[in-house]
């Protein structure tokens, strides 16, 4: 077990940028889940850290030493695959074996046949037969053990690749996307399981998912990535209360954020027309951007912010989303209503809408938070 | 009773519904079970009943003769000499051009593009008419003007005479390859190789495109630090039915040698016959020698190996390397 630094790493496909100047450190034992949208360069982070590509630049520190020039085969970490690329000739306690064969038997120890005479490889292999049914133990997979992959259903099989990558101590466990291939239900109870293994293990793991829930509810910090680049690695709460970017707070949490205009007008504050904060005194762009997560918007009658109607309801039973369309220009925004306000929502009711000043994140033009803003928005709001 | 009486109808028109759809069945299998039975089924039963004659073409009439064809074959010393032919041919092309097949499609797997300029040289003999070839073979293995003798020759008072073999052909004259006994065959069989190769370079090649490519990286965090070792971990295994394929297809292809050894000796099939393969025995005794009886008894023989070659093949693709 070991720390991992990541550190300014650049990846070029020919002319395409896929990974630009990416810094991370994982500490010993986190969990951490790198986070983004297809195509924003996570898979490629992991298998650089993995060893299976080269960085154009940048360096892999892996318990303080420099493992960059490293082959994969060297660096003493486990992979899980997202086609967990099992070997499809070695039964389960094989495919688990391979691991600890390749590195603690001789080339000569591992000879089908005369490996098998050599009093030394018959030691190793009991040794290794034990690390086997431990793994299997730990993973409940000990029934399994004489069947080959093709008998064993999504998430069997998916267990024995956890199995191949923990039967030995590797510094860190690296997932890629191994729940992509399961079915929803399967996918709920294997997330748990694979957090309680970690908590079970104290190992660092870094877990590659396109899944925001995932991310969420495993990970120590998230790190969210976009376009080659780490927007912001925090932990899942920060990640949802307190984004640096639009990018961020837009990607994680469902329903989407709620991303309205706002204007400044020398000390007012204004969206569509409507005066937010008459004392706003802070230096800020005179056009903005303000995310309001659909818990933070909430029904009233008296002086509402925003008014619009009912065009879609959705109904979860422990709360309902609502989809308003703004008079002011149509756009839509989602509200999150408890079950009892259900009466007053319906498709087509008018309703007025209102929200806290200090549950507002403000965003600037290009997408970068504006928190010093925020804290004057609030502060003007409090004095007026 | 009405419940009864329904439950007996249904029971009467079910059987009904299932022959009208079996006739179908059989109606629609006919045509090819007649042209399976007209083209492969009733020559193979022909050749096994003329096995056991002494039929010659244009006679009116022909005497059964019982197993005296077999016997000959397993007695004479002609037919001794076919089966070490045969067998010599089988058992050094088979492994040898799977072999290299193997290796090569291999290798041009690992190069880009110009992978593709050696796939089509390895496979120009493939696409070349045998029997042409093997008369420019004839030419290069010439005995005083062949190409292959006169580079020989060029190593004579070199170092090279150290070898026993260049040293005994630079003293008394290089081996004259097709009309030795010694040689003949296995110049045969290195035709056979050259020929034969690049045919299972493709297959093989084609078996490689299916290797799954995360099997590689997973060998490679397992510790899987040479290329042989992750051969041995995942690609012969996942070669397993394209191996079993190119075995068997080269053993057919091996037994049924015949253009080269037609081309080079078509008066009798090597020096003291020691290149006289099946299918040319065949050829000799059914259709120059109009010995119909003996060529179908090879025949029947020849049609067993085959057999059993293909039940084995079907055997480990059922059995051992279907995962």
């Amino acid at each position: 077990m070991s720390d991992l630094h990541i550190a300014s790493v650049t990846k070029l496909f020919g002319e395409t940028s896929v990974l630009k100047g990416v810094t991370l450190d994982v500490k010993d034992g986190e969990f951490i889940s790198l986070v983004g949208p297809s195509g924003c360069g996570k898979s490629t982070l992991l298998r650089i850290i993995a060893g299976l590509e080269t960085p154009t630049t940048g360096t892999i520190a892996i318990g303080g030493a420099d493992v960059t020039q490293l082959r994969a085969a060297d660096r003493n970490l486990s992979m899980v695959f997202q086609s967990y690329a099992l070997y499809p000739h070695l039964t389960v306690a094989e495919n688990i074996a391979v691991p600890l064969q390749m590195r603690q038997m001789t080339a000569l120890q591992r000879l089908p046949l005369l490996g098998g005479l050599l009093p030394s490889a018959r030691a190793q292999a009991g040794d290794i037969a034990q690390a086997v049914s431990h793994a299997a133990q730990i993973l409940e997979i000990a029934p399994l053990l004489d069947r080959k992959p093709g008998q064993l259903s999504g998430g069997q099989r998916q267990r024995v690749a956890l199995g191949r990558a923990l039967v030995r101590d590797p510094a860190a466990f690296l997932l890629d996307e191994p729940l992509s291939n399961l079915d929803a239900k399967l996918r709920v109870q294997t997330r748990t399981e694979i957090a309680e293994l970690h908590r079970r293990l104290q190992a660092t793991f870094i877990y590659v998912t396109h899944d925001q829930v995932e991310a969420m509810t495993m990970s120590d910090r998230i790190a969210v990535m976009m376009g080659g680049e780490i927007l912001q690695c925090a932990p899942p709460d920060v990640i949802y209360e307190d984004p640096d970017d639009i990018r961020v707070a837009e990607f994680i949490g469902s329903p989407k954020i709620n991303i309205l205009p706002v204007e400044r007008n020398g000390t007012v504050l204004t969206v569509f027309d409507q005066v937010l904060s008459a004392h706003f005194s802070a230096d800020s762009p005179k056009l903005m951007q303000m995310g309001l997560r659909p818990e933070a918007l909430r029904l009233t009658q008296t002086a509402p912010l925003l008014t619009g109607r009912v065009v879609h309801l959705e109904n979860l039973g422990a709360e309902i989303f609502a989809q308003v369309a703004l008079d002011s220009n149509g756009s839509r925004v989602t509200l999150r209503a408890i079950p009892a306000q259900r009466h007053s929502l319906g498709l087509g009711v008018q309703v007025g809408l209102s929200f806290d000043l200090n549950s507002v994140m403000l965003f600037d033009a290009d997408g970068a938070r504006l928190r010093k803003a925020e804290v004057a928005a609030t502060r003007a709001a409090e004095v007026a | 009773m009405v419940a009864v009486d329904a439950s007996g109808a249904t029971r009467v028109t079910k059987p009904k519904a299932d022959n009208r759809q079996a006739r179908t069945g059989w109606m629609l299998a006919t045509p090819a079970l007649v042209l399976m039975v007209l083209i492969l089924l009733v020559p193979i039963i022909l050749a096994g009943v003329l096995s056991f004659t002494n039929y010659s073409l244009g006679n009116s009439g022909f005497g059964w003769v019982g197993l005296q064809n077999y016997e000959r074959l397993f007695a004479r010393s002609t037919y001794e000499k076919m089966f070490v032919a045969t067998f010599t041919y089988v058992v050094t092309v088979v492994p040898i051009s799977v072999g290299l097949g193997l290796g090569a499609a291999l290798l041009v797997h690992s190069l880009g593009r110009i992978g593709d300029i050696y796939k089509t040289i390895y496979f120009l003999p493939v696409m070349a008419t045998l029997l042409a070839m093997a008369i420019a073979w004839e030419f290069m293995l010439h005995p005083t003007i062949g190409m292959v003798n006169r580079t020989l020759e060029m190593a004579c008072g070199t170092w090279l005479e150290v070898i026993p073999f260049f040293a005994g052909g630079c003293a008394d004259g290089f081996p004259i390859w097709l009309g030795d006994r010694d040689y003949a065959i296995w110049v045969v069989c290195f035709i056979g190789i050259w020929q034969g190769f690049g045919f299972n370079m493709v297959l093989f090649l084609a078996g490689l495109t299916s290797v799954h490519r995360e099997l590689y990286h997973a060998a490679e965090m397992d510790g899987a630090r040479s290329g042989w070792e992750r051969f041995r971990l995942v690609t012969w295994p996942a070669l397993g039915p394209t191996t079993v394929f190119v075995v068997t297809i080269s053993c057919i292809r091996a037994f049924q040698v015949f253009d080269t050894i037609e081309a080079f000796w078509p008066q009798g099939g090597g020096p003291n016959k020691s290149a006289y393969v099946m299918m040319f025995a065949i050829f000799e005794k059914g259709i120059q020698q109009n010995l119909i009886g003996i060529g179908s008894a090879i025949t029947m023989l020849f049609l067993l190996f085959v057999m059993f070659l293909t039940l084995i093949q079907r055997w480990l693709v059922e059995r051992k390397v279907h995962y």
